[in-house]
């Protein structure tokens, strides 16, 4: 029976082309989910292994909430899905920063090599050789304050470490990138603006650094702009300690647990500070950085299950036809005494070995994909040294589920091959199919309670916002607050999509009936029959629409989203800026002072506001301490710049009367409302008298002791009888004094924090989008609780004055801020558009989710009207014998593949369009304020669908027509 | 041409298979179809018969010779043509499976004529229908038609286009000798009293002798043309060919 099978096979390769497509592309999203998965937590571990390889961490020993950067990305794009994961930090938690004087107490401690704090400088912008700034697609430039034995893994190989503010050292990518050596001259963009700069070294590191551009500063002019971006003096997130127990390698574990022990011995306990073993660090980061990423995964495998899921209806489908057409042949079989078990191995065979090849080539394609995948970001300046192979166990899941799907595909014409009695396989009759209606109810009963849990959903979220009861019901009350708002959504969107897949069936006669109208009319005779041969099998229909239905789905609930979001964004700008002009540093740094001054100093600019923001501010006290982004603005803001969207109080009054602005989100977390007295703790860094005199008592000590001894040196020099040495010691004396006395007085002055507290009052709440989340008040305020140490111009808001050009002054914006480099000067449309251009990369996305599904969707159209076309080989040749022509032929499948596609695309908009509208609502106070659907988007969806349909149904209608009229006809 | 000849084939030959494996269904025939004439090609199996009807209604390539119908030449037809030829010239009634499962019995009736994109003469498919006997059964699907129902609304489909000539292969193989005798009642029926012409295919005796005229094939051979023979003489006749041949078939 098996050998049968296997010659079978042989006999029907030509039809299981189309299944072993199916299957490997199935299996190869799997694999490649897996591969792709598994080459990213590779690279996160490799870079983490290089990045952050100290032996011993001492951090703070308190966590704290995030404030600051973030939450910033995400207010400002306005969209719950937010794409910050390349950003997200590499550490999980944050905690209280700690005292870098601490480096002395370790650095004592027995077996510590070094311990140092690194300073990390972000926003860098590097000029490369051709003059422009370097830029990639795999992040951000950043500058470390690097020097000899700061950074294990990273190895000079060529020049030395920078020493001074001019001086750089390039990681090897980014002198690749930009195209520098060792000696070039170039700019770096430092946040207070650029500065000449040369290459004195460059240094490589064992793992890629998936397209950062890493510079190394002068460690000196690290801490400077760290101190300065981060508001704090003297403090840092961790300091890196490399132990030297296992003579300048990396110790191990145990080693490192015996460092960190002796280290917390050593701490004081004053210090808010723990030692905690790099493994332990890195394992959390890992963790968390895995988990950022791990949305990827689940997308692809969304898509390996559609494949899958057509896959298997397609091997059903092909099998039906094998079956159908060799059931003589079992019959013949079953007649000399097969058994039904035997029959049935005969097809079960072949499904085995389509599934084995099928997952075969699926893994392989997967790998290569992973590989593309790679090679493409290697190409858009993001390489991954991450391994791509697939392991073992990838594959043989792949192998699994492929051949597991053939099988299932497989077994119910198998099934039938076996249980049909043989006399009635002799005959051809084609059992008439069950009825549809218990599956229409079945399917009816789930979409109605999927819509149930939607509204449960947005009735939370309405609640949410509005305050209330979720419904008159305590007990079911307590349940929705636990549940929250995403278990009935995602259950909802679970109930609705099985249910309209199941309920489907039901509707083929009723939809076929609409949806033909038009083709009934225009063509009436193919329109008409192949409107009523859709309804034959209905659940076959079903099944090849609902391909497309799920893709669709996802695709316009993304789509809805992704332009409410822009809408939402959009919205702002068109009802709220007023200014001609804004600008803004491309780093998402500070603007600098010089190229504020240029932009002012611009012919035709009628006012200039800046937006500064304040560093480190917070909120009330004790434990009700929060902190929220604070912004200083000019009072003249709600008139001149952006037209408030006022919740409660007069926003312009309040901002001009030194009252604070509160965005609603501020507001609703800490339950502020107009007229309320809050306690602003601000930060500000002052010169610490104290502590300068005291250097420069401890300098001038230095340099008296250094010229005691080389005097002491010289004399006894002399005393030798070596004049010469004498000399020289003499000459090295007067070089030092002479260095005393030319030295910066600056460098000298040490700096403190000091924490500032005011009482303001609550003026307004406002609601504009871009600033939910943020609290403003006027500069004078401002000044109050910060100093220009902790204040930065993040952005610009430029009028021109009144009649004047606006395209000529736009460029001679551009002209003046061009020396600066990282300042982008845009009019009211740029703005929008950036503001709204991550939602454009998620339609990009969307659009290649599109493609694969539409591209799924035509092997399982295709394979369908294979079959049925083969199933009415006598029908279609009688239509021709009566004079039929082929073009009516070919219109007649046309028609019929169209109404599927349309018919799966029709619901999956539906469904789709829904969910997105229900998300929209449930997230609406997440900055989804205004619902947009895009209707040309679903338009031209509509329309691609019956492209869709038409090109799927080309290959089975030439079948169709290949079949000689005769052989159709002849009775036997 | 003379008007009186519907359908003609000259110096037809039909060869299937390749050089080691010659079959010589056709040899060299020549044959003129009568028109308002309804003639029956009988013969044994692989006589040549069904290859004969196939070449005569464009279904088949002949491998030489002509065949002309209405004038035209069918042999020398390209796809466009023959579907032209089908929709104005032929009709078809086949053994079996020949209705559309998914249309009423009115509609596959009128279906070749809405194919062809011609106006419906509904007095005429009134008159059709009445003679078939089908008033009560139009919007029943073929499902639920017995056999002999649906050879009539096959039958009515065929005439329902008035084509130059209808060709019918093998119309009772599927049916019970009462359903037969009312298919070909109606067949005969409709050459007497609408002038139709008709070539039938078949090995029923007992059908052929509805025809106006039988022609015997054997090897690819015309070897009788009889003219309004009774029931006995196409027995006596196949009798014979039976004992020459000694392959004929039982009669069914």
């Amino acid at each position: 029976m098996i050998r049968i099978g296997l010659r079978d096979a042989r006999a029907h390769f030509g039809r299981f082309v189309m299944s072993i497509i199916a299957i490997a592309l199935g299996v190869s999203f799997v694999v490649g989910s897996f591969c792709f998965r598994e080459m990213m937590n590779n690279q996160v571990d490799q870079m983490l292994a290089s990045n952050s390889d100290a032996d011993v961490y001492v951090r703070g020993d308190t966590e704290q909430k995030d404030d600051t950067s973030a939450s910033f990305a995400a207010s400002s794009s306005g969209s719950e899905s937010g794409s910050d994961s390349t950003q997200t930090s590499t550490e999980s938690k944050n905690y209280n920063r700690i005292d870098v004087s601490l480096v002395d107490t370790i650095g004592s401690v027995q077996g510590v090599d070094t311990a140092e704090a690194v300073y990390e400088v972000n926003g860098l912008v590097l000029v490369g050789k051709d003059g422009n700034a370097v830029s990639t697609m795999g992040g951000m430039t950043s500058g470390m304050g690097l020097s000899q034995g700061t950074w294990r893994s990273a190895t000079l190989t060529q020049g030395r470490w920078a020493k001074a503010k001019d001086e750089i050292t390039l990681h090897t990518f980014a002198a690749e990138t930009a195209g520098l050596n060792v000696g070039d001259t170039t700019k770096l963009v430092y946040p207070d603006g650029p500065a000449d700069v040369r290459v004195v070294g460059i240094f490589s590191t064992a793992s890629s650094q998936a397209g950062a551009i890493i510079i190394g500063l002068d460690p000196a002019t690290a801490k400077e702009y760290f101190q300065q971006q981060s508001g704090q003096i003297g403090t840092a997130r961790y300091l890196t300690v490399y132990g030297s127990a296992a003579q300048g390698q990396p110790l191990s574990v145990e080693q490192q647990q015996t460092l960190a022990d002796r280290i917390n011995k050593a701490l004081p306990a004053d210090a808010n500070a723990v030692a905690v073993t790099g493994q332990s660090v890195r394992d959390d980061n890992a963790a968390s950085t895995k988990k950022a990423l791990g949305f990827i995964q689940p997308l692809i495998l969304i898509f390996a299950i559609i494949a899958l899921f057509v896959g298997s209806f397609i091997i059903t489908n092909t099998f039906s036809m094998i079956v159908r057409e060799s059931m003589r042949g079992y019959a013949l079989l079953r007649s000399i005494g097969a058994s039904p078990v035997q029959v049935f191995v005969t097809v079960a065979v072949q499904a085995v070995l389509l599934g084995l090849v099928g997952s075969g080539i699926g893994i392989g394609l997967g790998w290569g994909m992973v590989k593309g995948i790679v090679a493409l970001m290697a190409r858009m300046g993001t390489p991954m040294t991450g391994a791509v192979n697939p392991s073992v166990s990838d594959m043989l899941v792949g192998l699994i589920v492929g051949v597991l799907v053939t099988l299932i595909g497989a077994s119910l014409p198998a099934r039938r091959a076996a249980m049909a009695p043989p006399i009635q396989a002799m005959n051809e009759t084609v059992n008439p199919e069950k009825p549809v209606w218990p599956r229409g109810i079945i399917g009816a009963i789930m979409m109605v309670l999927g819509v149930c849990a939607w509204a449960v959903c947005w009735r939370i979220a309405w609640v949410n916002t509005n305050g209330g009861e979720v419904s008159p019901w305590s007990r079911f009350n307590d349940l929705a607050t636990t549940l929250g708002t995403g278990w009935p959504l995602g259950i909802g969107a679970g109930l609705i999509v099985i249910g309209v897949i199941v309920l489907a069936p039901a509707l083929v006669t009723p939809t076929s009936a609409v949806l033909g109208w038009i083709p009934s009319h225009v063509f009436t005779v193919t329109g008409r029959l192949a409107t009523r041969n859709l309804s034959r099998s209905k659940r076959r229909t079903a099944n090849t629409a609902a391909a497309l239905f799920v893709g669709v789905a996802i695709v316009s609930c993304l789509g809805v989203i992704a332009s409410s979001a822009k809408a939402s964004v959009a919205g702002i700008v068109d009802s709220g800026l007023k200014s001609d002009f804004s600008a803004m540093s491309v780093s998402n740094g500070q603007i600098p002072d010089d190229a504020i001054e240029a932009i002012k100093n611009t012919e035709g600019i009628d006012t200039v506001s800046q937006s500064r923001m304040l560093m480190g501010v917070t909120y009330g006290s004790g434990d009700d301490e929060a902190s929220a982004m604070t912004f200083a603005e000019q009072p003249s803001l709600f008139t001149k710049v952006f037209a408030p969207v006022t919740n409660a109080g007069d926003a312009d009054k309040a901002l001009r009367d030194g009252e604070l602005v509160v965005g609603l989100e501020v507001a609703k977390d800490n339950g502020w409302k107009v007229g309320d007295e809050v306690r602003v703790n601000g930060r500000q860094v002052v010169v610490d008298e104290a502590a300068t005199a005291k250097a420069q008592a401890d300098y001038q000590a230095q340099v008296k002791g250094t010229i005691d001894n080389l005097t002491a040196q010289a004399q006894q020099l002399m005393a030798a009888g070596d004049m010469a040495g004498a000399q020289a010691k003499t000459k090295e004396i007067e070089k030092v004094s002479d260095d005393a006395k030319n030295v910066d007085p600056a460098t000298m002055v040490k700096t403190k924090n000091e924490t500032t507290h005011v009482t303001m009052k609550v003026g307004a709440i406002i609601e504009n989008s871009i600033y939910r989340s943020m609290v403003l008040m006027n500069d004078d305020a401002a000044n109050k609780i910060a100093n220009k140490y902790t204040m930065f111009t993040i952005m610009l808001f430029i009028n021109g004055k009144s009649g004047i050009d606006l395209d000529g002054l736009k460029t001679r914006l551009i002209d003046a801020v061009k020396p600066y480099y990282v300042v982008n000067v845009q009019n009211r449309d740029e703005f929008k558009s950036t503001m709204s251009s991550m939602v454009d990369q998620i339609l990009l996305v969307l659009y290649a989710l599109l493609a694969l599904s539409i591209v799924i969707a035509i092997f399982g159209i295709v394979n369908t009207l294979a079959l049925s076309v083969s199933e009415r080989t006598k029908e279609i040749g009688l239509l021709r014998a009566i004079g039929t022509s082929r073009a009516q032929i070919r219109g007649m499948l046309g028609i019929e593949a169209a109404i599927i596609a349309v018919f799966g695309t029709v619901l999956g908009m539906v469904v789709g369009v829904a969910a997105g509208v229900v998300i929209r609502a449930v997230y609406e106070a997440n900055g989804l304020s205004t619902l947009s659907i895009p209707w040309n988007q679903l338009a031209v969806f509509l329309a691609l669908s019956i492209l869709v349909g038409l090109i799927a149904s080309v290959s089975p209608a030439s079948r169709a027509l290949k079949q000689p009229v005769l052989d159709a006809v002849a009775s036997e | 041409m003379d008007d009186h000849v519907v359908a003609q084939a000259i110096d037809l030959t039909k060869v299937y298979g390749d050089a080691d494996n010659r079959v010589l269904a056709l040899d060299h025939v020549n044959v003129e179809f009568e028109r308002g004439q309804m003639t029956a090609i009988m013969g044994p199996s692989g006589s040549g018969k069904s290859t004969l009807m196939h070449c005569m209604a464009g279904l088949d390539q002949p491998t030489s010779g002509k065949v002309i119908v209405e004038g035209l030449e069918v042999s020398a037809m390209n796809q466009r043509q023959l579907t032209k030829l089908r929709r104005e010239q032929i009709g078809f009634i086949f053994q079996s499976f020949n209705l559309v499962p998914t249309l009423s019995a009115e509609e596959n009736i009128l279906l070749p004529l809405q194919i062809a994109k011609k106006p419906i003469d509904r007095a005429w498919f009134k008159q059709v229908v009445s003679v078939v006997g089908l008033e009560h059964r139009l919007k029943h699907r073929p499902s639920q038609l017995s056999g002999g129902q649906q050879q009539r609304v096959a039958c009515a489909r065929a005439m329902m286009a008035r084509p130059s000539v209808i060709f019918a292969d093998e119309p009772t193989g599927n049916l019970d000798s009462h359903s037969s005798r009312e298919v070909l009642g109606f067949l005969k029926q409709s050459v007497q009293q609408y002038g139709q012409s008709i070539v039938m295919v078949t090995h029923d005796p007992r059908a052929a002798s509805y025809a106006d005229r039988v022609l015997v094939l054997a090897d690819g051979n015309i070897t009788q043309d009889l003219r309004h023979p009774s029931y006995d003489r196409i027995l006596e006749v196949f009798a014979d060919e039976g004992n020459e041949d000694g392959d004929a078939e039982p009669n069914a």
